[in-house]
Formats: C-alpha cells, structure tokens, sequence
C-alpha cells in the first residue's frame, strides 16, 4: 500500500500509457478486421487462406513477435512494432468472430430476407449483422481482454506501460512493485471483461446469446 | 548481423533453452490433463452439476489474468525457477481443457447414451466407453489451446529464473544481439505453430467421419 502512495504519479502515467496502446490497438484493429472479416465471407478461398494465415499468427508467442519486429528497421523498438503486433493479434478472435458471425446466418432467415425483395447490402445490415452480434461482439471482448494482457509485455521492447512494474520489479527483486504490476493489471483486464460481459447482455438479444 | 553471433546462439545455446521449454511445455500440459479431464467430468456428473457454473466463472476469471501477471505473482509466493513457473502456467492451462471436456460431454446426444445403458452398460462402461471418445475431439481442441498458450506464456518464465527460449529472447533484448532475438522468437513460433499442426491432425484423425464439422 505504501508503495502505491509513494508512486500515484508513475502508477497514473503508465496506466494511462497502457490504456492508449491498448485503445489505439483495439481501434485499429476494428478498422482493419471487422471490414475484412464481412469481405472474407464472400469468398471461401480467401477465408481459408485469411484464417489460416491469422491462426499461424495467433500461435507465436508474443514475446516473439515483439521481438521479430524489433529487428525490422523502419519498426525498431516503441510504439509502432508494439501496435502492429498487437493488432495482427487481434486478427485471430476478432476477424474469425465476425466471419462465424456473419457467415452462419439460418439460411431461412437469408431466403426470407431475399424473398422480400432486401438487396446484399441490406441483408448484409439489417439482417446479417444483427443477427451475428452476439459472435461479433464475443470476439471483441477477447480481443481487449487479451489485447490488455499482451500490451504488458511490450514493455520489454521500450514501452512505458503497467508491465514495467512488472519487468522492473523482477529486476529489482522489489516484491512490491511486482505485486502492485501484476494486481493493476489483472483488476483492468478483469474489470474489462466482466463490465464487456454486461455491455455484452444489454447489446444481444436474449435469445441469441453466446454461452462462454 | 554476424553468422558467429547466430550460429553461437543456434547451436550452442538454443538446443538447451529448447529442451527446457520443451520439459516445461509436457510438464505443465500434462498436469493440466491429469488435473482437467476428471475435473470435467466430475462437473457433469448429476450430483456435481451444481458447481459447474461456480467452477467454470472462477476459472474464466483467472483466464482473464494476463499471463505474464500470474508469472510475476509466482515469484513471491514460491520463489525462483522452474516449479513455480510450471504452477503459474498450470493456472491458467487449466480452464480450457475443462470448458471443452464439459462442452464435449454435454454434445453427447441422450439418445446414445439410452441407447447404452439400454444394452445393460454400468454408467462406469458408459463413460469410458461412450461418452469420452465421442467427446475426444473437442478435449482434443482444449488441449491444443492449453498447449499453444503454454508455449507462447512459457517464453515468459524466463523472466522468473525457469530459462527456456525466453532466455535467449530476453538476452537478445537487453544485449542487443539480433542474431539471439531471432534464434528464440523463431524457434518459439516454430514451436508453437508444429503444436498446433500436430494436435490439430490428431483431432482430425480421431474424429469419426459421421461426426466431422466443416
């Protein structure tokens, strides 16, 4: 405790930091994923391809990956490596998800929607999207749980986040500082997935809610 | 970039922070079997069923924790080295493996299980028997998401003294040594993407053909 009164300035600045990445990464990743994973559905070739490409990205550890990228120049070490790896990661739960979600529509609802006369486009907003919320909207909750989780390990290529805590702590056998790292970070990530799962209930309709 | 630095870190460090990882990988996925399965089919068993939800929200909660949180946790409840790593990644192996062996028993249709017991089997026979190779594939795919995580988190529990191929990265980082970076976070993705490939083909393999998802 009296570590944390001591450090409230370091606590917040890094908090924040964490919390950029973390949004800047989640933002990204929504606006490169959630189009490509509605585009993916119009070809099966390609969705395979795509997937199988996110799930090779998925398995590498990601102290690897930000450690790939710490060698390519252009990226180097801080924010950009940090960012491009924790946005292909995101590419596994989230592009997966909104694929799932929009592909397995009941095809009697599609029939339907068509024999009313609804073009692609609208099926694609008012009856594929909707009904594919409750998967969509599962796969954007990994995303910022595990998004929070692997920014804390960027610290090791030079970000000035909650995981330096963490890192310095180890270093410095100073037990105190690893618990209030390891305790700040746990409390966000769970703090975010459970108030997801809320926001999670009030989005999806009671019927179409995802068990996890 | 020099080949003496590299072949240095490929052929001289890299075979044992290999094994290291290897050990910690078999050591913490199988507890986490011997540990999970029977916890999954204890929870489906009618008179545990109760604390299945209970069961399953603690362990979602902890999945929730960031890896490399629980790793630094470890450190000052048991201390340095490999056993306390392998405790830190055996917390979090756990949940999937238990969440799929409850959705893999739970899939099994009702009609079969009648039908079984209908032939005189003793709800012993029937488990064995029945339900768990029916529900092999999905335990399968739990497993393999333990394993891969554990691979990935695993490169992690260098920083707590337990070595394996986070060592070589974490030297690369604080020596600048490229040559080092690459070595470990390649044989780490290697790593990680041949557990995949090959639990993914032992699920495909194992699964009857009347059963298959596409």
């Amino acid at each position: 405790m009296q570590f944390v009164n001591q450090n409230s300035t370091t606590i917040v600045e890094y908090t924040q930091n964490h919390f950029e990445l973390v949004l800047t990464a989640v933002l990204i990743s929504l606006l490169l994923w959630v189009p490509s994973g509605i585009l993916l559905t119009k070809s099966d070739k390609w969705a395979r391809r795509a997937l199988a490409i996110a799930n090779i990205i998925f398995c590498i550890p990601s102290l690897s990956l930000f450690a790939v990228f710490v060698t390519i120049p252009f990226l180097g070490l801080g924010r950009q490596s940090a960012l491009l790896a924790l946005v292909l990661y995101a590419m596994m739960p989230l592009m997966r998800n909104v694929y799932d979600g929009v592909k397995n529509v009941d095809r009697n609802v599609l029939e339907a929607a068509k024999g009313m006369g609804m073009s692609t486009g609208r099926i694609m907003r008012e009856i594929r999207l909707p009904l594919g919320m409750p998967v969509i909207f599962a796969g954007f909750r990994i995303t910022v749980v595990m998004t929070t989780g692997i920014a804390a390990i960027a610290t090791y290529i030079g970000e000035r986040n909650l995981g330096r805590f963490i890192s310095e702590g180890l270093v410095r056998s100073n037990t105190n500082m690893i618990i209030t790292g390891a305790i700040l970070i746990s409390v966000i990530a769970v703090g975010l997935d459970t108030f997801l799962g809320l926001v999670e209930k009030r989005v999806v309709p009671r019927g179409l809610r995802v068990r996890r | 970039m020099s080949w003496k630095f590299f072949s240095e870190a490929l052929f001289q460090k890299a075979p044992h922070a290999l094994l290291v990882h290897l050990l910690i990988v078999f050591v913490t996925v199988s507890l986490a079997i011997v540990i999970s399965v029977p916890l999954g089919v204890l929870l489906t068993r009618r008179n545990y069923q109760r604390f299945g939800i209970v069961a399953l929200n603690i362990l979602n909660i902890l999945q929730a924790v960031p890896g490399m949180a629980v790793l630094a946790l470890a450190l000052p409840l048991f201390g340095l080295g490999l056993k306390p790593a392998i405790i830190a990644l055996l917390v979090q192996s756990l949940l999937p493996i238990v969440r799929n062996t409850i959705a893999g028993l739970l899939g099994v249709n009702n009609d079969v299980k009648e039908a079984a017991s209908g032939m005189g089997m003793s709800a012993r026979q029937i488990l064995l028997e029945v339900e768990l190779p029916l529900a092999m594939p999905i335990i399968i795919s739990g497993i393999k998401t333990t394993t891969v995580y554990v691979v990935s988190v695993g490169t992690l529990a260098s920083l707590i003294g337990a070595g394996g191929l986070g060592y070589l990265i974490m030297g690369g980082l604080a020596l600048f040594r490229f040559e080092y970076l690459i070595v470990g976070a390649g044989l780490g993705a290697l790593l990680s993407i041949f557990f995949d490939w090959a639990l993914s083909y032992l699920e495909a393999r194992i699964t009857p053909p009347g059963i298959q998802v596409e």
